[in-house]
């Protein structure tokens, strides 16, 4: 038996309008360098200049945070350090498998660092993988001018306050030509009911070089909401290759909302997969800006809702250079009464010809009470291009039911593997083989 | 593909010529520019209306000053409704002789084959000349099976219960600002009412004309569509091409009974200072069929959306568009089906062609509601770009609510093949014939659901835009 190691949240006195001069005084005594300070000041002026975002903002028409009252929470819960991967969560440690000694690995607990660990042969290699906290301090010219650059703060007041209340993160560094054979894995646990994290990720690859890296959020379902407010940005080098995964597996108390953007240069390939399993509600703005010639983005992606879950999706494959190739295929299942909305969007420049786009959404409905929009686009402003998307919704295939039945399934089982079948695509690009097992475990669970 | 070497010459060039042309100012009635209470009421007095339809008018002025124009589409923000004449009255009255209508209208309708085609191939016709209804014959057969077809006006006085019943009943004034603009100056327009089981086996056409500068057009069309009865409605439109913007604002409202089945079909050529800002809807009922034909070639802004609600089981929807849109033009056309009921269908092909730096799109909304299962609905667009200069956009929007069904939707946008060119050039068709070849592929599956004349005109039209477009 582990003891409980959890930190209780408490409500910062003198609200939400009180907590962006406290995370600034925190970040000045934490020694953040002046340009990363300012950063949080502009962004508190543009908060305090917004609303929260309603059904009046087009990202915002079919996600009510309504039920999310921010001033409640606890944006400064510390989070126990662990001495080693046995001090960590059980739930995390469960997720690393054994495999902890071969990673380089950063988990991160509410606002707080609980482990970094980078591994020698990392070390070696002149990667970096640390806290962003660590590398504000150490390499301050690496982020400058990387850090909050592709998220607009003014998207609303969520990526504001976002960016003025950041809490630590998450930086990882490749030099150039490296190839880094070893995942690197940055894991986000909050302890309890009343969090309120804001950690930025930052991954940089030079040019030529490749690596593995997976962010994974996770927490136990606890009584009362939690909220995760995300920021990643990834900025893949000339030829260089990066898989990313973006792994989503909160309790079902957390409301997440994360602006994800990426990066890439000419003739970089850049493989992303994000998977929706947890929280209650979830907003995700992944945009994928193709802006060297010859880059690729290749996006593969899954959200499974059961009962009163709701996910938002919204993708943006920017071609802003010739000859780029994105290719997109989001699934989402939804069982009880939850719901989902992809909204994606393909914008070609002028100029950018020859461009190649593709992108698929697919929604499969396991129940009456179930709901999902589909809003993909088109904005294209170059003549050679192919640019195709497709959408559908539906419901299982009766012929592949009768398939399995008639070869004696019962209905439900049936059933389940039809749905495993329609998630294992997705599964099946995650990169490690522990990781893509327990997802599938989670599917298993909530099929039920 | 090289960018073109001669200037191009298409539709659009020769529209000044056939179609762009204007008869000199005549109007026995112009309302004073702008908007207020006092020109709906002068507009609702010179029609004599009853005092419920005054009423409805004043009550949709105030929903258009209260709503906001819309922030998506296209760019609205030069439209000035202070500028803009509402009513301009052009004749003392309709009517049923070509004979009777003046001569310079007469003539102007003659240029645009009216009269001839009426003769030819129609079951009847109506012309509006800006704000009226100048002319209007069905033929007797017809009458005599109490099929009516009237200026909107005209039902509205002749047939008020018939009328009351049912208008504004598919689109409120509420739905959308021109909806709600449309309510308050509304004039002209067709009413058809189609009686039990009665198939009117020849097209029905309307054509609406704009002469007046500086002019809104409002005309507003009912049709009434009963038990397993069938009607095809063809309407058509240009203006004169002038150095500043006219308003084309229509309400179109459509009701297919148990059974029936309604085609409407629609070749808007406005010219290309037209703002063209239509609410187009139909409710189809148990195992009715409705089906939008829409082809969008003129206008510099059109935004319209045909919609098919399905209230009943068994009803099935279509939309066919085209939309073509050269320099100057932004066609943010597309379509909506709402499955409100079980067991309805729908299917929506969509067919784009953006070209000297035009702008063309589809908009689309699949809906499917609580209840509403075993739907099938499936969506196709296809946009070809012909050139760097110009855009295409598709976005369809996709809401559903209920499992058992299936909702498809594809959309591709990509230049005019070079294996495609490749293949006629080898063969020896000229290059440039060989794009009109793979254009009017690209839009026949919608051409060949047009009446064959129509699909004539359409093929020779698309023929002439693609002169000169391929280097």
């Amino acid at each position: 038996m582990t003891a409980d190691t959890r930190i209780l949240a408490k409500p910062v006195a003198g609200g939400l309008d009180a907590w962006p001069a406290l995370a600034l005084e925190r970040a000045r005594s934490a020694g953040e360098p002046a340009w990363a300070l300012e950063q949080r000041r502009a962004a508190a002026v543009v908060a305090a200049g917004l609303a929260f975002p309603d059904r009046r903002l087009e990202l915002w028409r079919r996600t009510d945070f309504g039920a999310l009252t921010l001033g409640e929470l606890d944006p400064f819960a510390p989070g126990l350090r662990a001495r080693n991967v046995d001090d960590l969560p059980p739930a995390v440690i469960e997720r690393l498998a054994g495999e902890a000694s071969n990673l380089g690995l950063l988990v991160r607990r509410n606002g707080a660092v609980a482990l970094e660990q980078t591994h020698p042969a990392l070390a070696r290699q002149g990667v970096v993988v640390c806290s962003l906290e660590r590398a504000l301090r150490e390499h301050p010219e690496q982020l400058e001018g990387r850090l909050h650059a592709l998220i607009e703060p003014d998207l609303d007041r969520y990526a504001a306050l976002h960016q003025a209340m950041r809490s630590g993160g998450a930086f990882v560094r490749v030099p150039d030509g490296v190839h880094v054979e070893l995942p690197i894995r940055l894991i986000h646990w909050l302890d309890d009911a009343g969090v309120a994290a804001a950690p930025a990720t930052v991954v940089v690859l030079g040019r030529g070089a490749s690596a593995t890296v997976l962010e994974e959020c996770l927490s136990a379902t606890a009584d009362g909401p939690a909220f995760f407010s995300g920021g990643t940005e990834v900025f893949v080098g000339e030829d260089a290759k990066l898989v990313y995964g973006h792994l989503q597996d909160w309790g079902r108390n957390v409301f997440h909302y994360s602006n994800q953007r990426a990066r890439v240069e000419r003739g970089g390939e850049l493989q992303w997969i994000q998977t929706f399993l947890g929280g209650r509600m979830t907003k995700t703005n992944s945009y994928f800006r193709l802006a060297g010639a010859d880059s690729s983005v290749f996006v593969h992606g899954f959200m499974f809702g059961d009962q009163r879950q709701h996910f938002d999706l919204h993708t943006l494959q920017q071609h802003a250079a010739e000859r780029t190739t994105s290719d997109l295929f989001i699934k989402a299942a939804l069982k009880d009464r939850a719901r989902s909305v992809y909204q994606g969007m393909i914008q070609v420049a002028p100029g950018a010809q020859r461009t190649d786009a593709y992108q698929a959404n697919r929604n499969l409905l396991l129940s009456e009470t179930a709901r999902a929009d589909s809003i993909p686009g088109l904005e294209i402003l170059a003549n050679d291009v192919r640019c195709t998307h497709g959408a559908t919704v539906g419901s299982v295939d009766p012929e592949q039911m009768y398939y399995l039945m008639a070869r004696g399934l019962p209905r439900r089982d049936a059933q389940r593997l039809v749905v495993e079948g329609f998630f294992a695509p997705v599964l099946d690009r995650i990169p490690l083989e522990s990781v893509r097992e327990q997802l599938r475990g989670v599917i298993q669970a909530k099929i039920g | 593909m090289t960018a073109p070497e001669n200037p191009t010459v298409g539709i659009r060039d020769s529209y000044t010529e056939k179609y762009g042309f204007h008869d000199r100012d005549q109007f026995v009635f112009k309302a004073r520019r702008g908007l207020d209470p006092e020109v709906v009421r002068g507009i609702s007095r010179m029609k004599g209306e009853p005092e419920w339809m005054l009423e409805f008018r004043l009550k949709a002025l105030e929903t258009f000053r209260k709503k906001p124009m819309p922030a998506w589409g296209g760019d609205l923000s030069h439209i000035d409704f202070d500028e803009i004449y509402y009513y301009v009255k052009p004749t003392e009255q309709e009517a049923r002789s070509w004979e009777d209508v003046p001569a310079d209208m007469k003539r102007t309708f003659d240029r645009l084959g009216i009269p001839e085609a009426e003769q030819k191939f129609l079951s009847g016709v109506g012309a509006q000349y800006d704000s009226e209804v100048v002319y209007h014959r069905i033929k007797e057969n017809l009458e005599k099976q109490g099929v009516l077809f009237l200026s909107t006006d005209h039902a509205l006085r002749d047939h008020e219960e018939l009328f009351r019943r049912h208008f504004a009943t598919v689109i409120p004034p509420t739905d959308n600002k021109f909806a709600a603009l449309n309510s308050a100056v509304w004039s002209g327009g067709s009413f058809i009412y189609v009686p039990k089981g009665v198939r009117v086996d020849v097209p029905l056409q309307a054509y609406f004309r704009i002469n007046t500068k500086d002019m809104g057009q409002f005309e507003r069309t009912l049709i009434v569509v009963d038990e397993g009865a069938y009607v095809h409605y063809v309407e058509g439109c240009t203006a004169p091409t002038y150095s500043s913007d006219s308003l084309h604002s229509a309400v179109v409202e459509i009701v297919v009974k148990a059974g029936g089945r309604c085609r409407y079909t629609t070749i808007q050529n406005w010219s290309n200072n037209v703002y063209n800002l239509v609410t187009k809807r139909a409710a189809a009922y148990r195992d009715a069929t409705m089906e939008w034909v829409d082809g969008n070639l003129g206008s510099k802004l059109t935004m319209k959306y045909p919609a098919i609600y399905l209230m009943e089981p068994g009803a099935h929807g279509e939309v066919l568009s085209i939309a073509f849109a050269g320099r100057g033009q932004h066609q943010d056309a597309g379509a909506k089906a709402v499955h409100v009921a079980p067991h309805t269908t729908s299917k929506i092909v969509s067919k784009s062609i953006s070209k000297d730096g035009g702008r063309a799109g589809y908009r689309g909304l699949v809906k499917v509601a609580k209840g509403a299962v075993e739907c099938r609905s499936t969506v196709n667009c296809d946009a070809l770009i012909l050139d760097e200069a110009s855009r295409s956009d598709t976005y369809p929007t996709m809401e559903i609510e209920e499992d058992q069904v299936s909702i498809g939707h594809e959309a591709t946008v990509s230049k005019i093949g070079d294996e495609q060119l490749f293949y006629l050039t080898s063969r020896g068709v000229p290059k440039e014939e060989a794009a009109a070849m793979i254009v009017a592929g690209f839009i026949e599956p919608v051409v060949k659901e047009l009446p064959m004349e129509y699909a004539v005109e359409m093929n020779r039209l698309i023929q002439l835009q693609m002169e000169g477009s391929v280097g």
